[in-house]
């Protein structure tokens, strides 16, 4: 298959340098396969997204924390419902500009699209909870140990079947 | 959460880098960060990009395969605005102390 996506295409040079670094490094690990059991028309789907988006009536995400600490992130998740607009959330992150999801969330979290879609019955249903962490995290224990076990709880609890991840 | 039983597909803007993660699936998009679905109140757009993407789930049949979506980004490169007004934290320590930027490189978190 043609790859044709440039990654570094609109990232600075010392952006560009670090992510290159970063793939390079990367240990190979086995990649856990499940297979989806049933067509996309009868999946619940949920979104997951590293945008730092969080309701605004909940604990923003901890940039003060980050600005104290700059090797420091937010390991915490926040939980979205379905239904959740760009009028619902506030997004907090230090590293991308923000102000296009602020305008639309659909072009970073596309709840409302998603929507769309089970409307038609092209997916089986949006599901109920959505995740946003904030993708800034340079030492992962807490996201692996603590944050995600949580979030996978939540998201078989909600008899979800598919996810799609969407990094900033 | 594919090792919990669940189907997961990702859609990078960086797939070189989300390969490297080994990831069950991957669709790559060239669009700039910030805007994975494509531009604000774009329906159509984002509606194709998110069926796109969705779609993965059914036709990657290989673990750790990546797919590059043909959607192209309709503005010049020069145009395009991905970094917020504001530097970053690290992005301020880096042009104060540039001699951490190996550490950043390596992970190598202070503390």
């Amino acid at each position: 298959m043609e790859k044709t996506v440039d990654s570094y295409r609109y990232v600075d040079f010392f952006t560009r340098r670090v992510l290159k670094a970063w793939a390079a490094r990367e240990p190979r690990r086995e990649i856990p396969w499940t297979p989806l059991e049933k067509p996309l028309e009868e999946c619940t789907v949920a979104l997951v997204t590293t945008a730092g988006i969080a309701l605004a009536t909940d604990r923003p995400f901890d940039q003060e924390g980050e600005r104290r600490n700059p090797w420091w992130g937010d390991p915490s998740f926040r939980v979205l419902p379905r239904t959740a607009t760009e009028k619902d959330v506030r997004i907090c992150h230090l590293h991308t500009d923000s102000s296009y999801a602020e305008e639309d969330l659909n072009c970073l979290f596309p709840l409302g699209r998603l929507l769309e879609l089970e409307r038609n019955g092209e997916i089986g249903r949006s599901a109920e909870r959505h995740y946003s962490y904030m993708g800034y995290i340079l030492e992962p224990s807490v996201l692996l140990a603590e944050s995600t076990p949580e979030m996978i709880r939540r998201l078989k609890e909600d008899a979800v079947d598919a996810v799609l991840l969407v990094p900033f | 959460m594919e090792a919990a039983g669940l189907s997961t597909t990702t859609l990078s803007m960086i797939p070189a880098l989300t390969q490297s993660v080994r990831v069950p699936r991957l669709a790559g998009i060239g669009y700039p960060l910030g805007r994975p679905f494509g531009q604000p109140h774009d329906r159509g757009g984002q509606l194709q990009v998110l069926r796109a993407a969705l779609a993965t789930l059914e036709s990657i049949g290989e673990p750790g395969e990546r797919v590059d979506l043909p959607f192209e980004w309709p503005e010049r490169r020069s145009d395009v605005r991905i970094h917020p007004e504001a530097p970053s934290p690290i992005a301020r320590l880096l042009r104060r102390k540039p001699w951490l930027l190996s550490r950043l490189i390596s992970r190598d978190v202070p503390g």
